[in-house]
């Protein structure tokens, strides 16, 4: 399922490497990372050291506050919360209820709010209904509940295909989706951001709620792939 | 603004770089720029900018440079920074600081807080539940959050959602446009012809502007 990690490293260098020659060679007066004489440089590490002294310098930045968030993106938010949310869902009808009625209120219940979940639409995935959320203008995502998005999800490739061709976009992820099935795609282009309720998997009846939120992934709950059952280790 | 950016629907824009799981950001930089992003007054204007990077600029660039570019572009936009003191890389010591630094506790609340939407809550709506509806072929120069897929294609109301700010109008004399936005179902086959299966749908929220009675 998962291409190789050399491959795509591989590839990240690579657009890097062409970016920085683009922006040099769009910047006026500006040369190669290696030149001593360049004004603005072209190496994206460097050029936010640069800016981020400059904004500090003038009092318009508090390197603090740009530490608290970036530890909060990496450490306090993620799909774990999102995990949590669903194996609730699935041992709670009550709440399942209200998640789907008002995501925001529902989620809010468990602790989990803010930027990029003001707005939160909960979609159910049956085994009549699949669902596959994107962003093809940019890349609206669940921050509460997801964290940041993946770079799949952010790629040019996804956010084009999967409004045309959700079936064949999930197909070379894993995930084979019969043509008797009705799949709803979401496009999050508004204010609204979704999130998917994946249909909780055979062989879990007697788990706990920390067993069950143990099982969801990040890639079922935006619709890319379903719940392994614990049983047969991988999706049906 | 008819740019790369609107690329829903497009085919051949290479591969997905799936990997299973990777950290928030992949290098401590990415994670200044989001951050910076966040603290700082820019949002008027943002996305419009990251919109008018080249078609080729911007299919080159990771997810991060197309920001940091943005960065670059509106702290001079916004007045926060001159293009000299980006030049030199030291502040003028004449300029005057156009605000104040956001503290750590502020970045965080901000990052929890509960945006108050629906403040007004009594604009008509020009559309129902169960209405057919068109999108309007529209072909704004600027920022709009209308995917060009939806022009001239007949879906349905879900939902009404409620009352948003206008995006289209962000950067212009009547920034704060309030109207209602629709949470519309296509067909695949409406937008993408006898290929897609008759089964599937595209759901997506649509202020009224974007829309027209069919």
């Amino acid at each position: 399922m998962s291409q190789s990690k050399t491959g795509s490293l591989d590839r990240r260098g690579f657009i890097k490497g062409a970016a920085a020659g683009a922006v040099a060679a769009s910047t006026p007066g500006t040369v190669h990372a290696q030149d001593d004489h360049q004004d603005i440089p072209s190496d994206p590490a460097l050029r936010v050291k640069a800016l981020e002294s400059l904004l500090v310098e003038k009092g318009l930045v508090d390197p603090a506050a740009l530490d608290a968030l970036v530890d909060t993106f990496e450490n306090r938010v993620g799909p774990r919360n999102g995990a949590e949310v669903v194996a609730r869902a699935w041992l709670d009808p009550a709440f399942k209820q209200r998640l789907l009625d008002d995501g925001t209120a529902a989620i809010a219940e468990l602790g989990f709010s803010g930027w990029q979940g003001e707005k939160l639409t909960v979609v159910e995935n049956t085994p009549d209904v699949h669902n596959v959320i994107v962003c093809t203008l940019c890349s609206c995502y669940p921050w509460p509940l997801l964290g940041l998005p993946p770079t799949w999800y952010k790629s040019a490739a996804y956010r084009s295909r999967a409004v045309i061709d959700p079936r064949g976009v999930v197909r070379e992820l894993g995930l084979e989706l019969p043509d008797d099935i009705e799949v709803r795609v979401w496009d999050s282009t508004a204010d609204s951001r979704y999130f998917v309720l994946p249909e909780r998997p055979a062989g879990t009846e007697s788990m706990s709620e920390d067993e069950l939120a143990a099982l969801v992934t990040r890639d079922a709950m935006v619709g890319v792939a379903k719940v392994a059952s614990p049983a047969v280790g991988v999706g049906a | 603004m008819n740019s790369i950016h609107d690329m829903g629907g497009m085919q051949g824009l290479g591969e997905l770089d799936y990997q299973e799981s990777e950290p928030m950001f992949h290098e401590p930089w990415e994670g200044r720029v989001h951050a910076m992003a966040m603290v700082l007054p820019l949002f008027r204007g943002f996305r419009t900018e990251i919109e008018s990077i080249p078609a080729a600029e911007y299919l080159r660039m990771s997810y991060y440079e197309r920001w940091l570019t943005t960065l670059y572009a509106q702290v001079v936009k916004h007045g926060l920074v001159t293009t000299e003191e980006i030049e030199s890389g030291r502040a003028d010591p004449d300029s005057a600081k156009a605000t104040s630094a956001v503290t750590p506790e502020a970045a965080l609340a901000r990052l929890r807080r509960i945006r108050q939407s629906d403040e007004a809550t009594d604009i008509p709506a020009k559309f129902s539940v169960g209405q057919r509806v068109r999108g309007r072929n529209i072909n704004p120069t600027w920022h709009t959050r209308m995917p060009r897929y939806t022009r001239g294609k007949i879906g349905f109301v879900e939902r009404d959602r409620g009352v948003a700010y206008l995006p289209d109008n962000e950067t212009s004399a009547d920034p704060r446009k309030l109207q209602h936005v629709y949470l519309i179902r296509f067909t695949a086959r409406e937008l993408w012809g006898e290929q897609a299966s008759p089964r599937d749908s595209l759901y997506i929220d649509m202020w009224e502007d974007y829309l027209e009675p069919a």
